[in-house]
C-alpha cells in the first residue's frame, strides 16, 4: 500500500468540516474524516443510501482502500461515480432549478424516513447525471434529532424558492442574480423585488416575506432553541408545504429573441437536411469524446451528437430555450444532452472564494469537439468581435471545431445591418480562413446545398507549432 | 405586519435561553423560530392531509371491492 499526502484539494470543498474531495491520478474521491462516522456509517447502513441511489437521488461510491493517506482525520475514503460537467444554478434555466429543488425535498422526506436529515440544501451540490438532478455530497446527511427544525431550512429558502419565485413573478433573467449570491439570495432581497401578487400565496408570503422580517428581527438576538421543539410531523408538514409551493411556481418559455428561431429561420428544407448531413459526417470523422453546443437553440444539431452517444453540453444565451430544450430532453429521457444558459460574450466566470470556489467556463474545458453553427456573425457584427478574437477563444476551449461561415449577402445579416452602418469591411469568407488558421488547421468546408453557407471542420493547431 | 409582530413577540416570550449550535451550517435564529410559528400550522394541515388520503383509500377500497363483487356476480 502506497502512502500519499493529499495535496490536490479540491477548491470548492472546504466549508464541511465532514470531509472533502481531492484529485489523485486523475480520479476523484473524497475524504471522509473521523468526526463524520456516525453519520457515514447510519447513512450507510440505516439502507437509506442505498434507497437514494436506487432512486436516483444520490451519486452511487465505492470504498476505496487501495492507497492509505497520511492523515489523521481520515475515517474512509470513498469514490464517487464521475460528473460529466460540472453546471451551476446560475446557469440552469427555470425548470432545471425546480427540479432541482424538488429533488432535494424529496431527498429529505426520504432520509426523515430512515431517521436522517440533510444538514445542507445547497443547490451547487445538486449535479445533473444522464440527464437528471441528483446529489452530489454524500457527507449531507445527519442523524434526526426528535424535535429539532431543519437546519437547511433557511439555506433551501435562499437557493431555490427565492430565485424560482422571482423567475416565475418577477423576471426569468433573476437566475443571475445567484452569480452574485454564492449562499443563495438573500431573503430581504427576494422579499422587496418580488411584486405583491406573489404574496397571495400564503406558502410565498411565509416562506419569504415573514421569513425575511423574522431574520430580521432575531439577527441580534441570542435564543434558546432547545426549549421548544417542531415535532416530526410538522417537519414533514414544513417540507410539504414547501414541495407544493415549488411545484406551484411555473414559468412559459415564449416570447423571448430566440423561442421561435427555427420556425423563423430562412433556411430551406433541403439546405437544413443538407446541414445536418455535414455535421453527422464530421462527427462520425472527428468522433469527440464529447462536444459543446454554442448556440444551440432548442438542440436539434445537439441531438444529431447525442444520437452518437457523445455527451454533449447545448448553450444558448436564451433562458426560452433552453428551457424549451430541457423539457424535450426530460420529456425524451435523453441522458447525453445538457442544456445550460451561458453568455458567451460573457461567460461564467470563476468566483467565490481566491475565486476559485466555483470556475468559468473555460476552466471546466476544454472540450474534444465544439459546434458553432449560425453563430460567428452574432459574434461578429451583433457584439463587434473581430474574427481573431473569436478564433483565439474557440483555440482555448476545444480540440476540434465544427463551425458555419455565413456571408454578409445572407439575409439575416442583412437584417442585422437594417438599422446600423456598416462598419465590417473586413467581414469575408477570405478574412475569416486567414484568421481562423493562425489557431486551426482548416481540415474541410463544405457549402450547403442551397444556401450561401459554408460548414468548416478545423482542428487546433498544436501549442508549439 | 401587526400580525407577524404579534406572533414574533408571543415567540419571543416563549423562548429565553441563550441558542447552541455545532453544525456547520448557521441555520439562522429567524429561520428557527418562523420554522416554529409554521410548525403548528403546517403540522396540522399535514396531519389533515394524511387523514384526508387514509379516507379516499378506504372509500376507493370499498368501491372497487363492490364493483368486484358486482362484476363476479354478473
Amino acid at each position: 500500500m502506497k502512502k500519499t499526502k493529499i495535496n490536490n484539494t479540491l477548491s470548492s470543498s472546504f466549508r464541511d468540516p465532514s470531509g472533502f474531495l481531492f484529485y489523485r491520478n486523475g480520479f476523484l474521491y473524497r475524504q471522509i474524516n473521523i468526526g463524520y462516522k456516525d453519520n457515514y456509517d447510519l447513512l450507510m447502513e440505516s439502507g437509506l443510501y442505498g434507497a437514494l441511489v436506487k432512486d436516483g437521488l444520490l451519486i452511487p461510491h465505492k470504498e476505496t482502500s487501495d492507497q492509505k493517506i497520511e492523515n489523521k482525520n481520515v475515517y474512509k475514503i470513498i469514490k464517487p461515480e464521475v460528473i460529466n460537467f460540472v453546471s451551476y444554478p446560475y446557469e440552469w434555466c427555470f425548470s432545471q432549478l425546480k427540479n432541482a429543488a424538488l429533488v432535494t425535498l424529496a431527498i429529505q422526506k426520504k432520509s426523515l424516513e430512515f431517521g436522517m436529515s440533510l444538514k445542507d440544501a445547497n443547490a451547487y451540490n445538486i449535479q445533473f447525471k444522464d440527464g437528471r438532478p441528483l446529489l452530489i455530497d454524500t457527507l449531507s446527511f445527519e442523524k434526526y434529532q426528535e424535535g429539532k427544525p431543519w437546519i437547511a431550512y433557511k439555506q433551501f429558502c435562499q437557493h431555490f424558492l427565492a430565485p424560482l419565485a422571482l423567475m416565475s413573478y418577477k423576471d426569468i433573467r433573476f437566475n443571475k442574480l445567484l452569480q452574485i449570491y454564492l449562499d443563495g439570495i438573500p431573503l430581504d432581497l427576494a422579499s422587496s423585488l418580488l411584486p405583491r401578487k406573489a404574496y397571495y400565496k400564503i406558502s410565498l408570503l411565509s416562506h419569504i416575506k415573514f421569513h425575511a422580517k423574522s431574520q430580521q428581527h432575531f439577527s441580534d438576538r441570542k435564543i434558546n432553541m432547545n426549549k421548544h421543539r417542531m415535532s416530526r410531523l410538522s417537519l414533514q408538514g414544513l417540507i410539504d408545504n414547501l414541495e407544493n409551493s415549488i411545484k406551484g411556481l411555473k414559468w412559459q418559455p415564449v416570447g423571448t429573441e430566440w423561442a421561435d428561431y427555427y420556425e423563423e429561420t430562412n433556411y430551406s428544407g433541403a439546405s437544413m437536411q443538407h446541414k445536418k448531413q455535414i455535421v453527422d459526417k464530421f462527427l462520425e470523422k472527428i468522433k469527440p469524446k464529447n462536444l459543446w453546443d454554442l448556440g444551440a437553440n432548442t438542440g436539434a444539431f445537439s441531438q444529431i451528437a447525442a444520437d452518437k452517444g457523445i455527451s454533449t453540453i447545448s448553450f444558448d444565451i436564451d433562458p426560452a430555450v433552453v428551457e424549451k430544450n430541457y423539457l424535450r430532453c426530460v420529456k425524451q429521457g435523453e441522458k447525453n444532452i445538457l442544456p445550460l444558459i451561458i453568455d458567451l460574450t460573457n461567460p461564467s466566470p470563476s468566483i467565490g472564494w481566491e475565486n476559485k470556489e466555483r470556475l468559468s467556463l473555460p476552466e471546466r474545458g476544454p472540450a474534444d469537439a465544439v459546434l458553432a453553427l449560425a453563430l460567428i456573425h452574432h459574434l461578429s457584427i451583433s457584439n463587434n468581435l473581430p474574427f481573431n478574437k473569436i478564433a483565439h477563444f474557440f483555440n482555448k476551449i476545444c480540440n476540434y471545431l465544427i463551425i458555419e461561415f455565413i456571408p454578409k449577402n445572407d439575409s439575416q445579416i442583412q437584417k442585422l445591418l437594417l438599422n446600423r452602418e456598416d462598419i465590417f469591411t473586413d467581414y469575408t469568407q477570405q478574412d475569416f480562413e486567414r484568421e481562423f488558421n493562425k489557431y486551426f488547421i482548416i481540415q474541410k468546408s463544405i457549402e450547403i446545398n442551397d444556401s450561401k453557407r459554408s460548414l468548416y471542420l478545423m482542428q487546433k493547431k498544436d501549442a508549439n507549432s | 405586519m401587526n400580525l407577524l409582530k404579534k406572533l414574533v413577540a408571543i415567540v419571543l416570550m416563549l423562548l429565553a435561553l441563550p441558542h447552541n449550535s455545532y453544525a456547520y451550517l448557521d441555520p439562522g435564529t429567524g429561520s428557527y423560530i418562523i420554522q416554529l410559528i409554521m410548525a403548528v400550522f403546517l403540522g396540522g394541515i399535514f396531519a389533515l392531509k394524511i387523514f384526508w388520503k387514509q379516507i379516499k383509500i378506504f372509500f376507493v377500497k370499498i368501491f372497487s371491492k363492490n364493483q368486484f363483487n358486482e362484476k363476479n356476480k354478473n
